[in-house]
């Protein structure tokens, strides 16, 4: 359905994350006697991940300038978690890093719109359908006297999320239509907004959503023919945990006996208002002000985590003894040699295997471990920058190889590397985005959060860019600063 | 041996060294007696650097002895070299003074790193010293604001600071504008004075005449005559020597 995203790069990802924790993961019984539910209950905490951009299903309200997730996908889980007796507690992260999260055990379920596909079910254990709500396009206002449904759409382009069934129904049931794919609905429907697309394929309610807040859309049914349990919404479960899946399910036959799910939306559609009515970005501030501290202390820990280690790892490949030296090359050439984002997704998850770490502590970790791959070669640089002389006479006057290091060669080094390393705290601060992707609230994750619950595709993404911006420019500005009060030698 | 090589400070015996292919020096031989001033001369490339740089283990000698107060350098641990710092000082042609310090500290650095002297004392010994080479206003400055000359005779106080029995000096003046190699000479033989033992690299054959006991010419790898100045430079007796000299006097005029 909706978000059941399966980008190809996205998986190739997790592929390789799940690669490698796999011995781990391979040691674990996976049918063993199943104590899901018992553990569940004896910790007293049901711990739901979820990727609150994606309204009505879950997204976030600012109470108080405080944030908080709501949605109908939340207020299913609130039930779930009173039906068990247990508190419920929700870990927000991006949606390609639930199911991964769910296989790691970082988290009891995962709830988010996730459309059950044969692939998934290889990976992961499935409630029942909770949810299906039928698909839509939405469209400009003014073009709804030509396209009535998908047979209106003959040859034009139509946008959908990369992977999902909107795209793949989109490919088979529109004939030579252009099926244009994106990663995040706002930037859809930017896209539907300036006529780069014609229609956007998305699931009723979100349609309906966006209609309700934006007067220049509408929302006609899409006309597909579809079998209802083959669309769905479930939520996702590690492999074996039958007894929490059928624990789950008794709450799902109960809302569905109820009829809750409409009264979830109705809910859900008040909380969209009150988000809306105010879609000044002042009114944010607080999302912004999430996003840039935690911007600050990740790249601030990172630098600083990152230049010890640059300097562990330089004096280790500078050493004569091999067995140092060949790791910190190793090493350097393989974190140099592999995308930041696989790993940050491998610190979460491969490390989280074996140790629990929050997602603040992995993304800090994950940057500095990358960060003093590149801080050593920059010293590497700056120390053979440094005249041969310098050391011929430390050693001429009888200094140790680690005194001559310490108060001759690295100060000066430092001093060479000051505008380099500089830049790379300025690379850390733009690059430390990457680790919105676990969850950590950083400046692009707060900013996809917002554009999802204002349905303001462009000025949060220009308040982002102006907010980089300075925090880069004044860093700049500060380490000129020191560069020119160490150049009095 | 003769009672000479018994007294010798520096006994060097065969000494060679090689880079890869290329043997640079082929079998010096010669000894060096504590308070003497030896100077060094010949052409460009003969390996006079190379050679001095043997004598404090900067480069590790392919073969031959370097006996220094009885012991063989060449055989010496990793550690025990580090312990000639204390005992061999030496003088470089760039100077090699520590940009990252002041004056000051780039004297008491040594001092108190590898004699564990206390700051005090380190303080005290370093001004001494700068006063003695006409320095002392400049405790507190960087390298980057002295003059050619005066660098040079800070490095010397430096490599003093540690009390040496030896000083090494390479071509200690050839880097200076010529009005600066005086004080830098002057300097110089004023430790000759007072009895230092030197080994001088260098291309001042005034210096060479008024301050060596002895110079030595080195010429394809080897010493190729060893002899009072006044002897060698008025009456060499080898022809690579005579070549050298002549050659000198030539361009002198
Ligand atoms: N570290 C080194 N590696 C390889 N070859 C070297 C090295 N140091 C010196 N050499 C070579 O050894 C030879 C002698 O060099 P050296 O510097 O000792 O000569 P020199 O007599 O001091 O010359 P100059 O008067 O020009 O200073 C040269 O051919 C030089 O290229
Ligand atoms: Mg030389």
């Amino acid at each position: 359905m909706g978000k059941s995203k399966l980008k190809t790069v996205m998986q190739l990802l997790l592929v390789v994350v799940i690669v490698g924790m796999g011995s781990l993961l391979a040691r674990r019984p996976a049918h063993a006697d199943d104590q899901s539910l018992n553990r569940v209950k004896q910790s007293g905490t049901l711990t739901v991940g979820t990727a609150p951009d994606y309204p009505p299903f879950e997204f976030q309200v600012n109470k108080g300038g405080n944030q908080e997730d709501v949605g109908m996908d939340i207020d299913i889980a609130k039930q779930i978690a009173k039906n068990l007796h247990v508190k419920l507690k929700i870990k927000n992260m991006s949606f390609e890093s639930l199911l991964v999260a769910v296989q790691s055990g970082k988290i009891d379920m995962a709830i988010g719109g996730i459309n059950p596909t044969p692939e998934r079910k290889q990976n992961a254990d499935f409630s029942k359908i909770y949810y299906s709500g039928g698909q839509d396009f939405l469209i400009n206002k003014n073009d709804a006297g030509q396209i009535k449904n998908k047979n209106s759409l003959k040859g034009k382009k139509v946008g959908t999320q990369t992977g999902t069934l909107q795209q793949s129904l989109a490919k088979k049931d529109i004939p030579n239509a252009h099926v244009v794919g994106m990663d995040k609905t706002p930037d859809l429907v930017l896209a539907l907004k300036t006529h780069k697309v014609a229609a956007v394929g998305v699931e009723k309610p979100v349609a309906q959503a966006y209609v309700a807040n934006d007067h220049d859309l509408k929302a006609i049914d899409s006309g597909y023919k579809l079998n209802k349990n083959d669309v769905g919404t479930a939520i996702a479960f590690k492999k074996g945990n039958t007894s929490l899946v059928n624990a789950v399910n008794q709450s799902i036959d109960q809302i569905h006996k109820k009829n809750l799910i409409p009264q979830y939306l109705k809910d859900a559609g008040k909380h969209m208002k009150v988000n809306t009515n105010n879609t000044s970005m002042w009114h944010y501030w607080k999302y912004f002000a999430t996003g840039v501290e935690y911007t600050l202390i990740i790249s601030v820990v990172s630098v600083f985590f990152g230049i010890i280690l640059g300097i562990i790892l330089v004096l280790m490949r500078l050493s004569k003894y091999k067995f140092l030296s060949w790791p910190s090359i190793a090493y350097t050439e393989f974190v140099r040699g592999t995308p930041m984002m696989v790993q940050v997704l491998f610190v979460y998850f491969g490390l989280g295997v074996l140790v629990n770490i929050p997602a603040l502590t992995a993304g800090i970790i994950a940057v500095s471990l990358n960060s003093g791959a590149y801080v050593s070669e920059i010293i590497r640089g700056g120390i053979n920058a440094v005249d041969k002389g310098q050391s011929e006479a430390s050693r001429s006057l009888g200094l140790s190889k680690k005194d001559m290091m310490a108060s001759v060669i690295l100060p000066q080094a430092f001093k060479n590397i000051w505008p380099a390393l500089g830049n790379e705290f300025i690379t850390i601060i733009k690059d430390s985005s990457i680790v919105s992707i676990i969850g950590v609230t950083e400046i692009v994750y707060e900013l996809n959060i917002m554009r999802a619950d204002t349905y303001r595709g462009v000025a949060p993404i220009a308040v982002a860019m102006i907010l980089y911006f300075i925090l880069s420019f004044s860093l700049s500005r500060v380490l000129n600063y020191f560069e020119r009060r160490m150049n009095h030698d | 041996m003769t009672k000479n090589d018994e007294q010798a400070l520096i006994q060097v015996n065969d000494l060679k060294k090689s880079f890869g292919e290329n043997e640079v020096l082929k079998g010096i031989n010669g000894n060096i007696q504590t308070g003497q001033v030896i100077c060094v001369i010949g052409p460009s490339g003969s390996g006079k650097s190379t050679f001095l740089r043997c004598l404090n283990m900067l480069e590790q000698p392919t073969s031959g002895q370097i006996i220094f107060d009885g012991k063989d350098l060449t055989k010496f641990t990793h550690k025990e070299v580090a312990t000639l710092g204390e005992r061999i000082g030496m003088v470089f042609q760039s100077f090699n003074l520590f940009p990252n310090m002041t004056v000051l500290d780039n004297m008491k650095l040594a001092p108190k790193k590898v004699k564990h002297m206390r700051d005090q004392e380190a303080t005290e010994v370093s001004l001494k010293l700068l006063y003695r080479v006409g320095l002392k206003e400049k405790a507190n400055v960087y390298p980057s604001s002295l003059s050619g000359g005066q660098a040079q005779r800070v490095a010397m106080a430096r490599a003093l600071a540690m009390n040496p029995q030896v000083m090494l000096f390479d071509e200690p003046t050839s880097a200076l504008d010529p009005e600066m190699v005086g004080e830098v000479l002057e300097v110089m033989q004023e430790l000759a004075n007072e009895g230092m033992t030197m080994v001088v690299v260098t291309h001042e054959m005034g210096f060479a005449k008024k301050v060596a006991d002895k110079v030595w010419f080195m010429a394809d790898g080897y010493i190729q005559e060893k002899n009072t100045p006044d002897q060698l430079f008025d009456h060499p007796e080898n022809e690579r020597t005579k070549e050298f000299i002549n050659k000198i006097i030539n361009e002198d005029e």
